[in-house]
Order: structure tokens, then sequence, then C-alpha cells
């Protein structure tokens, strides 16, 4: 049956399937010492009322984000981090969250940033694992702290700072944002009721091309195929694997998803995340605009 | 009262919200949230005498913090008859606390998503009734205006 399940996600034509694995999969984990199952969701006690059995929680809020300046942790609170969730660096972390692996997706992204290089992303996430009436559990395990070495932080790979956006529209590199149409264009500045998440002007970076986020799932949640995606991506947005691209969205998350489309379905080399994004760009003074 | 204890009023009022619908006729219909981020709540709210609500109501969709604090709210609202300026009055980080703090966690905004939108509704119903009051006010007036045209009119022997 898992082999079957992993065949359907290697039939798809992903560059790198190997950075998916199917809900029964997981099933057939979840007492796996060298796995760590980990949910990471927008709707923050989601965890609480229901999780896979064994799976430990990380909030992209209180766990990832520095709690003072706008970063993320450094890398003595994610080895911490790691050792409270009983991980070790060579442990195979799987995730999976709502809103289609979104949140997900995210904390894979911040992983990486430490090199944590072992991880994946259940396919279909937490809506597939319900729909399928699989197993879940309010009980939060224990794990015995391990021994997880303060790692080195390398931001240059798959993040792109201000400056590396302002650099890359000299190029006429290409760019995806990630949000809504409305967002795009300039009509939302901001959530209604929080101005102070939003930007003092509206509209996208000069050139991107607009592809909402949701558009690489399909309605049960799992990722669409190699070639669905290259019909959106290329096909539409006129991307392309051998450039290099960068993904922005409001602050960083929903853009993140659209990494690992790139990154990893489709295997393009040179894919970054500015999680600066519209939050930061919108505000930023003499930033080029366009609607 | 526990996390664990916050965390389970929480979930029931998500999986069953009171005062939830549309209500027709409404004499306001707020937007509050994003359904991209975090959710979205429209409150309906109807004016009553003297600064009072007659009736409110939401739907929505979004996070358990979002959904559940709108109920929580909003049921409290009706509940204890407050008035307009007594939800104003209300202060974000009390209603925090009411909702249960430690379950709210950093998600302060979620948790006052419907607070804020209901505040927001009595602020654009008390405007349009405030216009709605000068229009009648001004109307009233120019009706007196030409009463008084006219019976001095007639005082100058003009009329019929």
């Amino acid at each position: 049956m898992t082999q079957g399940a992993e065949q359907e996600i290697a039939q798809k034509g992903y560059v790198h399937p190997e950075m998916l694995v199917s809900t029964q999969w997981v099933a057939q984990h979840v007492d796996d010492p060298n796995v760590r199952i980990v949910e990471s969701d927008e709707d923050v006690l989601l965890y609480e009322i229901g999780h896979i059995p064994n799976a430990v929680k990380i909030d992209w809020v209180e766990d990832l984000n520095d709690p003072l300046i706008r970063d993320y942790l450094d890398p003595e609170h994610f080895a911490r981090l790691m050792s409270e969730k009983g991980i070790y660096p060579d442990t195979t972390v799987v995730f999976y969250g709502d809103k289609n692996n979104w949140w997900a997706c995210y904390a894979l992204w911040v992983f990486g940033l430490f090199g944590h290089e072992n991880a994946k992303i259940m396919d279909g996430g937490r809506l597939k694992w319900e729909a399928e009436g699989r197993p879940t559990t309010q009980e939060v395990p224990s794990f015995s702290r391990t021994d997880y070495p303060v790692p080195t932080r390398d931001d240059s790979k798959i993040r792109a700072f201000r400056e590396d956006v302002m650099e890359h529209l000299e190029k006429r590199g290409p760019l995806v944002d990630v949000r809504s149409p409305g967002e795009y264009s300039g009509e939302l500045l901001h959530m209604p009721d929080y101005p102070q998440e939003g930007a003092l002007r509206g509209g996208h970076i000069p050139g991107a091309a607009n592809v909402p986020w949701a558009r690489a799932v399909r309605g049960d949640g799992t990722f669409k195929s190699a070639d669905e995606l290259k019909a959106i991506y290329e096909g539409e947005a006129g991307l392309n694997e051998r450039d290099e691209v960068i993904a922005y969205c409001r602050i960083g998350e929903r853009s993140s998803h659209t990494w690992f489309v790139l990154k990893y379905l489709l295997g393009y080399g040179n894919v970054r995340n500015y999680d600066g994004s519209w939050t930061e760009w919108g505000n930023a003074v003499r930033a080029p605009i366009e609607r | 009262m526990s996390r664990q204890r916050q965390i389970a009023v929480l979930v029931e009022h998500y999986q069953n919200p009171r005062r939830w619908g549309v209500t027709e006729g409404a004499d306001v219909v707020m937007l509050g949230g994003s359904p991209e981020c975090g959710g979205s709540i429209v409150i309906y709210l109807v004016g009553g005498k003297e600064g009072r609500i007659r009736d409110l109501s939401f739907t929505g969709q979004g996070d358990i913090i979002s959904q559940a604090a709108t109920s929580l709210i909003l049921e409290r609202v009706m509940d204890d008859g407050l008035t307009m300026s007594e939800v104003l009055d209300l202060d974000y980080e009390a209603f925090v606390d009411r909702v249960g703090r430690e379950a709210v966690g950093s998600r302060t905004r979620n948790a006052t998503m419907g607070l804020s939108t209901l505040k927001s509704a009595i602020r654009q119903y008390q405007r349009e009734t405030l216009g709605r009051l000068h229009h009648r006010a001004c109307a009233q007036r120019r009706v007196i205006d030409t009463l008084e045209s006219s019976s001095r009119t007639d005082l100058l022997g003009y009329g019929s």
C-alpha cells in the first residue's frame, strides 16, 4: 500500500519526489525513531484538538521567529528547539499542516536556513489525513532531549533581502508575486482592521508575475503534477528552471509554499524567498512599484 | 482557568458558534479580518433605541481563535445587554484575558478581530445615524422655514 502511494507521488513527475511523502507513509512511520512528524499550522489551536499520533507542534510565530527583531530564531535557539522536539541532525523531519501545507512549507524553509536538509512534506497535509479518516490524538508526545549541535545559519542560498531584490530588478530577473490579485493590483493595502500589518503603498514589484500560491494544489490538498505546475509557472508566468527566481508575498509565508514548488517539485536551481515581502517593499521609501 | 480549559471553551464556541448567521436588513454589515490570513468575519448589527443594540450576528471562516472569540464577544454583548458606548469602551487586553491569554498566546489580533470589527460596525452605525438625524433636522428646518415664510406672507395679506 505504502509503495503504491509513493509511486503515485513518483508518477507526478517531480524533479525531487523524495521531498514528499504520502499520508500512508506517515501512518506507517508514526513510531519510527528516525522520523519526527511535525505539525505546523496557521490555526494555532488545531494541534490541540487533534493531531497525528506522535506528532510534535512547531508554531511559526512563537517557535521560529525572533521575539524582538524581524528575523528568524538564532542558531542557539534553533538547536534548543530541535533538542526539545527530540530531533537529531539526521532525523527525517516530516512537516504537515493546515491551509494546504502553507505553514509546513514555511517551517521547512526556515529549517533550510539552518541546513537541516533532511526534511519532507506530507502531500495533502492535514486536510488529506482527516479526509481519509486516519487517527488523531490530543496526546502530546514526550521525547528525550537530543544533543543537537548549534548549526551555522546560511541565509544566502534560499533567502532574499531587499537589496537582493533591487539587484535582481536591475538584472531584470524574474519575480513571482504569490498574493491574491487584489493585493497584486494594489487594490488591497492590508488586512481590514490591521493597518499595522499593511503597507503605505499598494501594487507589486515591477515585472513580477502574479501566481496566487494556492494554484499549486488540488482540491484534496495534494500538489498538482509537474506538468500542471509547469503549465502555470512556465506557460502562464513565463518562468524558467534556469532562471534565478525570487518569490514574495506579504510576509514571506505564502511565498515559501511557492518556493517549495519551484525548488523541489520543478527543480529550479536558484530560487529564493523574499520574506520581507510587501510589508517591507510597500513601506520602503523610493522602492519602485508597478500597478 | 487552565490553558486546557480555555482551549476547550474556544473549541466549543468554534464548533457551536453563538449568534451565527446572516441578519437580513441589518443596519450595518461590517467585514473584518482577511480570508487570506487568519480568518475573516462579517458582523451584522441592528441598532436599537437610545444607543442600544437590538440584534447582532456574524458569519465567517478562519482559525479557531478568531471565530470562537467573535462568538464569545457577541454572546456577551447581547446577554449582558451592553450599549454601543459600553462596547466601544471595552478594553482589548481585558478581552484577551477573558478569552484566555494562555490559549491565545501571541495571536491576540485574531482574538480581538470580532471585537474590533464590532466596534467598527458601531462607529459606522453612529456615523450613519448622526447623518440621518442631521439630514432629518435639516429637512425639518426647511419645513419650518417654509411655514414661517408662508405665515409672514399671510400676515402681509398675500395669502389665499
